[in-house]
C-alpha cells in the first residue's frame, strides 16, 4: 500500500514506522504504576482517562541492554488484541506517508530486530523500519519460547 | 427498507416470544382481560406495520383477529373455544409467514393454498355460530400445526419428542415492556464515558477541596454527583442481563439428551428474571450445562427402574435461580437416585484421594463433595453424554475463577441437587486497598475474612524454614508476605509491626497476607490485564482509584495456589471435619474484649462495635465538659478516658479506641488495650449496683464486665457533628477585610458573609453598629463581638478595642465554644 501514513519513532536510536492507523493518540505519559514481577519490558500500567494502559519500554521489548537512551515524555497509545498499550520510546518524531512496500534488505537487520521488524520502508523524509506491533509488544521472551519449541 | 424490514421482523419476533406465554393463558382462561389485552395490542400492531410495508395477506388476517377480539373486549361477544382456537391460528400463521418474510420469500402473493381465507372465514364465522364450520375450517387453514407457538415456548418442535420430555415454565404475566436494541460495544462505550465522568468529577472535587468553600460551586456539583451516581446505578444495569437468556437452551438440551438417553425428563426453569452480568452469563453456561448433563446420565433413572422404585415415569428437573444481595444462587435438583455415598468413597479411596481411615471419619456430606476434586469419576461407563473428559473439578475451577463456588447434596434414592453461588457482576467488586513498599494493590473483599493488627509478638510469627506462621485464634495459619510475593523491598518499620489480612479461600483454607497498611475498601471497576501481565499469575486485573491512580488488583486464588496454601483433595477434607466438632452447637453471643484505663477486664457486644481507632492524642479536645475527639472529620464523645496521664502515651501519643454505633449515634471508648473477640460462653450474671455494667461474665476464668450498651447511649449518644471550621461574619470595610480577616482566619475560623450567617456564626461588628442595630430593635441573635475604635474601655460597654489581638482571639475561642454547646452566654 502506497500513500500508508506513517509514525516515526526513535527506538534505541534507529528510526522505526508505526503505522498510524494502529496508533490511536500519542499522551504525555503521567505516573507508571510499576507491576512488580512482570517481564523486564513492562514498565507497568498508567491512567488515561479510566482507562488502564500498560507501558511498554520498546527499547527493552527488542530484548537489547538497558543503556542511557533518552526517553520521550510522550508515549504512543496502541491497540493490540483488545488490550491498549503505551509505548515508551526514544522520541516520537513526525508524521509522514511511505512511499512502496516495505522490503527486506540484504543481510537482514539482526535478530531481534528482524523479529519485530515487518521491514524496511522508504518514505519521504527517508527509510525507517516498519514495526509489527504484535511482535514488538511481546517482548523478548516469545522469541526464546520459539527457540525452546524447535 | 431493508432495515425497516429486518426491524419489523425483529419487533414481531419479539412480541410473539413474549406473548407466547399470554396466548396459552388465554387458552387456558378466555375470559382474564389482561391477557385478552396483550393479544389484542399485538395484532393491532402487526396490522398497523403490515399496512406500511404492503404485505396485504398478513394486513387481512391481523384486521380478522383484530376485529374478533374487538369485538370480545367490548362486550359484543364471548370468548368461546372455537374463537380463541381460531385466533391462535391467525397468530400461528403471522409466525409463519413472518419467517417466510425473512427467508426472503415472496408472500405477497394472493393466497396459495386457500389458508388465509379458512382462518379468517373461522374467526368471523364463529361470531354467530358455535357450529362445525368454524372448528372445522381453523384445522384446515392452522395446517401444518395448531398450537405452533405453544410448544414453540417449550421448545419441542419434533412431536414424536414431546410427549418424552414434558417441559414446563412459569409463565410470568410481564408487563409489557418498552424495549429497544442496541449493539453491545455503544454500551461499552456509554460505560466506559461514565467511568470517565465519574473520574473526572473525582478530579474536580479535589480541585474544589484545595480551594476552599465556595458556596456557588458548592450546590451545583452536589447536584451533579448525585445525578452522575444516578447514571451509574442505570449503566450498571444496563450490562444486566435476564437469566432467562441461559435458561431459555435447557428445555431444548434436556429434551435432546433425555431422547439420546431413552429417559423421560420434565424440566422446570424458576426464576428467569433474575439478572446478572451478561459476561458472567457466558461464563456459567458451560458449568451448568455440564450438572445438567450429569443429571440426565447419572442421576435419573430410566423409567422402568422409576416405576419399580414407585416413582413418576417422568424424572424433574428442577433449575432455579435466587438473588440473595451480592449473589446469585442457582439450583439444580433433580428427583433421580442420587449419589452413592459408598460408591464414591470406593472411588476415592481406590484413586488415592483418601484413605480407608479417613473415610469413616468423614461425613456423608463431605464423601460426597469429593466428586469435585480434581481427577474424579464415578461413572463405569464413559457415555457419550457426560465423562467427555471434562469433570466436575474443571466446573469447580471455572467457578472459583470468577469468585463462585459449588457444592452438593443428595439423598438416596430422592435425589441430588447442586447450589452453585456466583457473584452479581464480574466488572464491578468490593475491594480493599492495600499498602506495601509505598506501592497500593487491592484485594477481593469476598476473599478478606478479618483483618488483624498486632505487634509480631502477639500473632507469635514464627518461621519454619521457608514457611511462616502466625497463631490466630488457637490455630496456627500460613502467612505470606506480600512484599516477598512481589518480590518488593521491605522496610524494616513494616516486617515489625505488620496488618495481617486473613483471606479465607473458596476451599475453605485460611492464610494470612501481611501488608504495610490498609487504606480504605470501595467498590472497585475491574478492568482487564493485557495478557503478557496476567501471565505472572500474580493479578486478575487493574482498577483506577479515586484519584486516577491505577491500581493492580491481586490474584489471590493463585497465588495462595503457588504458594502451596491450597490444600489438596485429602487435607481439605479433614480440616473441615476438626472444625465441625470444633463448632458449638449453638451460635453465641461474641463481644469484643478489651482493657479500659483503669485495667480493668470489660467487653463491649461485638455487633456494636463499628471499628478500632487509633487517633493522635492532639484530636482529643478535653475543654467542654465532656471529652471529645475528632475522627474523620467528625466530633464524637469520648467516653472513659482517665484524668491523668492520657493513657497509652507510651505509644507515641496515640489512643486506642473503640468506635461504637447503635445506627444512628457514634461514641467513643478510650481503651488501654484491645485483646480479642470473644464468645460469651459463661453464664451472665446481672449487676444492679453499676448503671453502665450489663453484667459479669468469665471469659477464660477471668471475670469480665460486658457494658450495658442502653446506658452508655442513654448517657453518652449523641449524633455525629461534621467538624467544620465555626464560621465568623465581619464588618463589610476595608479595615476588615485586609487587617481582621487574615487574623480571623489564621485563628481557624472561615469567614462567611453576613448573609450566609446562621445563628451559630459569631458576628464581629463595630461597637457603632451594634448600638445601631441594637436601637432599631434589629439586634442579632448569635454571639457577637464588639469592637471599638479607641483603646480607652467606655464604660458599661463590653467591646474590645480592634487591636488588641490578644482580647480578640480570646473572645473568638470563647464565642465558638458557645455556638458549639448552646446553653451559655458569649
Amino acid at each position: 500500500m502506497t500513500n500508508q501514513l506513517l509514525v516515526i519513532v526513535q527506538i534505541a536510536g534507529r528510526r522505526c514506522a508505526l503505522s498510524a492507523l494502529d496508533v490511536k493518540s500519542v499522551i504525555e505519559i503521567g505516573t507508571v504504576t510499576p507491576i512488580p514481577r512482570a517481564p523486564a519490558h513492562i514498565s507497568g500500567i498508567t491512567a488515561l482517562r479510566s482507562q488502564a494502559l500498560t507501558v511498554i519500554d520498546c527499547r527493552l521489548a527488542l530484548g537489547l541492554v538497558q543503556h542511557a537512551w533518552p526517553t520521550d515524555a510522550r508515549a504512543a497509545v496502541v491497540a493490540e488484541g483488545g488490550h491498549a498499550y503505551a509505548l515508551k520510546v526514544d522520541q516520537i518524531e513526525d508524521i509522514t506517508t511511505a512511499i512502496g512496500e516495505p522490503g527486506q534488505v540484504p543481510g537482514g537487520f539482526g535478530a531481534q530486530w528482524s523479529r519485530v521488524a515487518t521491514g524496511m520502508i522508504e518514505t519521504l523524509t527517508g527509510p525507517a523500519l516498519l514495526i509489527d506491533l504484535s511482535a514488538l509488544i511481546a517482548g523478548p521472551d516469545t522469541l526464546r519460547h520459539e527457540v525452546e519449541a524447535a | 427498507m431493508d432495515d425497516l424490514l429486518a426491524e419489523f421482523i425483529a419487533e414481531t419476533r419479539e412480541m410473539l416470544e413474549a406473548s407466547s406465554g399470554e396466548i396459552v393463558a388465554w387458552e387456558a382462561d378466555p375470559a382474564d382481560r389482561a391477557r385478552l389485552d396483550t393479544i389484542f395490542r399485538f395484532v393491532h400492531t402487526v396490522k398497523g406495520n403490515c399496512g406500511f410495508f404492503d404485505f396485504p395477506r398478513l394486513a387481512e388476517l391481523s384486521h380478522a383477529a383484530e376485529d374478533a377480539l374487538a369485538d370480545c373486549r367490548a362486550g359484543r361477544r364471548d370468548p368461546d373455544p372455537q374463537m380463541v382456537s381460531a385466533v391462535l391460528a391467525i397468530i400461528d400463521r403471522i409466525a409463519q409467514m413472518v419467517d417466510a418474510i425473512e427467508a426472503g420469500e415472496d408472500i405477497s402473493n394472493a393466497d396459495p393454498d386457500g389458508g388465509d381465507q379458512a382462518l379468517i372465514d373461522a374467526v368471523n364465522v364463529s361470531r354467530e355460530t358455535s357450529g362445525e364450520d368454524g372448528a372445522s375450517a381453523v384445522k384446515q387453514g392452522s395446517s401444518p400445526r395448531l398450537h405452533a407457538p405453544a410448544s414453540a415456548l417449550i421448545d419441542h418442535a419434533d412431536d414424536a419428542a414431546s410427549d418424552r420430555a414434558v417441559s414446563s415454565r412459569r409463565a410470568d404475566p410481564s408487563a409489557a415492556q418498552r424495549t429497544i436494541r442496541l449493539p453491545v460495544e455503544l454500551l461499552d462505550r456509554v460505560m466506559s464515558g461514565v467511568s470517565d465522568m465519574v473520574l473526572a468529577r473525582n478530579d474536580l472535587a479535589h480541585r474544589l477541596r484545595q480551594a476552599g468553600n465556595q458556596p456557588t460551586i458548592d450546590g451545583p456539583f452536589e447536584r451533579l454527583t448525585t445525578i452522575l451516581s444516578d447514571v451509574r446505578d442505570a449503566i450498571t444495569r444496563m450490562r444486566m442481563q435476564r437469566i432467562e437468556t441461559l435458561f431459555s437452551a435447557m428445555p431444548r438440551l434436556v429434551r435432546d439428551l433425555s431422547a439420546e438417553l431413552g429417559k423421560q425428563v420434565m424440566v422446570d426453569l424458576d426464576g428467569g428474571d433474575v439478572e446478572l452480568d451478561r459476561e458472567m452469563i457466558e461464563t456459567i453456561r458451560d458449568p451448568l450445562t455440564h450438572i445438567i448433563r450429569n443429571a440426565i446420565d447419572h442421576g435419573i433413572e430410566p423409567p422402568s427402574a422409576r416405576l419399580t422404585n414407585g416413582k413418576r415415569e417422568i424424572g424433574l428437573l428442577a433449575i432455579a435461580a435466587r438473588q440473595s444481595g451480592n449473589t446469585i444462587a442457582i439450583v439444580i435438583s433433580d428427583d433421580g437416585h442420587g449419589l452413592d455415598e459408598d460408591r464414591i468413597a470406593a472411588k476415592a479411596i481406590a484413586t488415592g484421594l483418601i484413605t480407608a481411615a479417613e473415610r469413616s471419619a468423614m461425613s456423608r456430606d463431605k464423601i460426597l463433595n469429593l466428586i469435585f476434586e480434581p481427577g474424579f469419576s464415578t461413572a463405569e461407563v464413559v457415555s457419550n453424554v457426560s465423562g467427555r473428559g471434562v469433570g466436575l473439578d474443571v466446573v469447580r475451577q471455572n467457578l472459583e475463577k470468577v469468585g463462585g463456588s459449588i457444592k452438593v447434596s443428595s439423598q438416596p434414592g430422592h435425589g441430588t441437587l447442586f447450589t452453585l453461588q456466583i457473584p452479581l457482576t464480574l466488572s464491578i467488586i468490593a475491594g480493599l486497598t492495600v499498602e506495601v513498599s509505598g506501592q497500593r494493590f487491592a484485594i477481593p473483599q469476598s476473599y478478606v475474612e478479618e483483618i488483624v493488627q498486632a505487634s509480631t509478638t502477639a500473632l507469635d510469627l514464627s518461621h519454619m524454614g521457608e514457611t511462616a506462621l502466625i497463631t490466630f485464634r488457637g490455630t496456627r495459619v500460613p502467612c505470606l508476605m506480600l512484599a516477598d510475593v512481589l518480590g518488593l523491598d521491605t522496610s524494616a518499620d513494616a516486617a515489625r509491626d505488620p496488618t495481617l489480612v486473613m483471606l479465607r479461600l473458596a476451599s475453605g483454607d485460611l492464610f494470612a497476607l501481611a501488608v504495610d497498611g490498609i487504606h480504605n475498601h470501595g467498590d472497585l471497576v475491574v478492568k482487564p490485564l493485557a495478557p503478557a501481565v496476567m501471565k505472572s499469575g500474580l493479578y486478575a486485573g487493574s482498577t483506577l482509584l479515586d484519584d486516577g491512580q491505577p491500581v493492580l488488583l491481586l490474584d489471590v486464588a493463585n497465588i495462595a495456589a503457588a504458594h502451596d496454601l491450597v490444600s489438596d483433595g485429602r487435607a481439605r477434607v479433614l480440616q473441615p471435619v476438626a472444625d465441625e466438632a470444633a463448632k458449638p452447637a449453638l451460635a453465641l453471643p461474641r463481644a469484643m474484649l478489651f482493657t479500659d484505663c483503669n485495667g480493668r477486664r470489660s467487653a463491649v457486644r461485638l455487633e456494636l462495635v463499628q471499628r478500632i481507632e487509633t487517633a493522635p492524642v492532639s484530636a482529643i479536645d478535653c475543654s467542654g465538659p465532656r471529652p471529645r475527639v475528632v475522627i474523620d472529620g467528625l466530633i464524637l464523645p469520648l467516653i472513659d478516658l482517665p484524668d491523668t496521664p492520657v493513657p497509652g502515651s507510651e505509644n507515641a501519643g496515640r489512643v486506642r479506641l473503640l468506635r461504637l454505633s447503635d445506627g444512628a449515634c457514634e461514641l467513643l471508648v478510650a481503651v488501654r488495650q484491645v485483646e480479642d473477640a470473644v464468645e460469651l460462653a459463661g453464664p451472665l450474671i446481672p449487676v444492679p449496683e453499676d448503671p453502665l455494667a450489663e453484667a459479669v461474665t468469665l471469659v477464660d476464668g477471668q471475670p469480665v464486665t460486658l457494658i450495658d450498651a442502653h446506658e452508655l447511649f442513654a448517657r453518652y449518644g449523641e449524633p455525629p457533628v461534621a467538624a467544620g471550621r465555626p464560621q465568623c461574619s465581619l464588618p463589610a470595610d476595608d479595615w476588615a477585610r485586609t487587617i481582621l480577616a487574615p487574623l480571623v482566619i489564621s485563628a481557624g475560623y472561615e469567614i462567611v458573609p453576613p448573609e450566609a450567617a446562621d445563628p451559630h456564626t459569631i458576628a464581629i461588628v463595630f461597637d457603632e453598629v451594634f448600638e445601631a442595630a441594637e436601637a432599631l430593635g434589629r439586634g442579632l441573635t448569635g454571639p457577637v463581638i464588639r469592637l471599638r475604635d479607641r483603646p480607652e474601655a467606655t464604660a458599661g460597654s463590653d467591646t474590645i478595642y480592634r487591636y488588641d489581638r490578644d482580647a480578640l482571639l480570646s473572645a473568638l475561642t470563647s464565642a465558638a465554644r458557645f455556638a458549639h454547646h448552646p446553653g451559655g452566654r458569649a
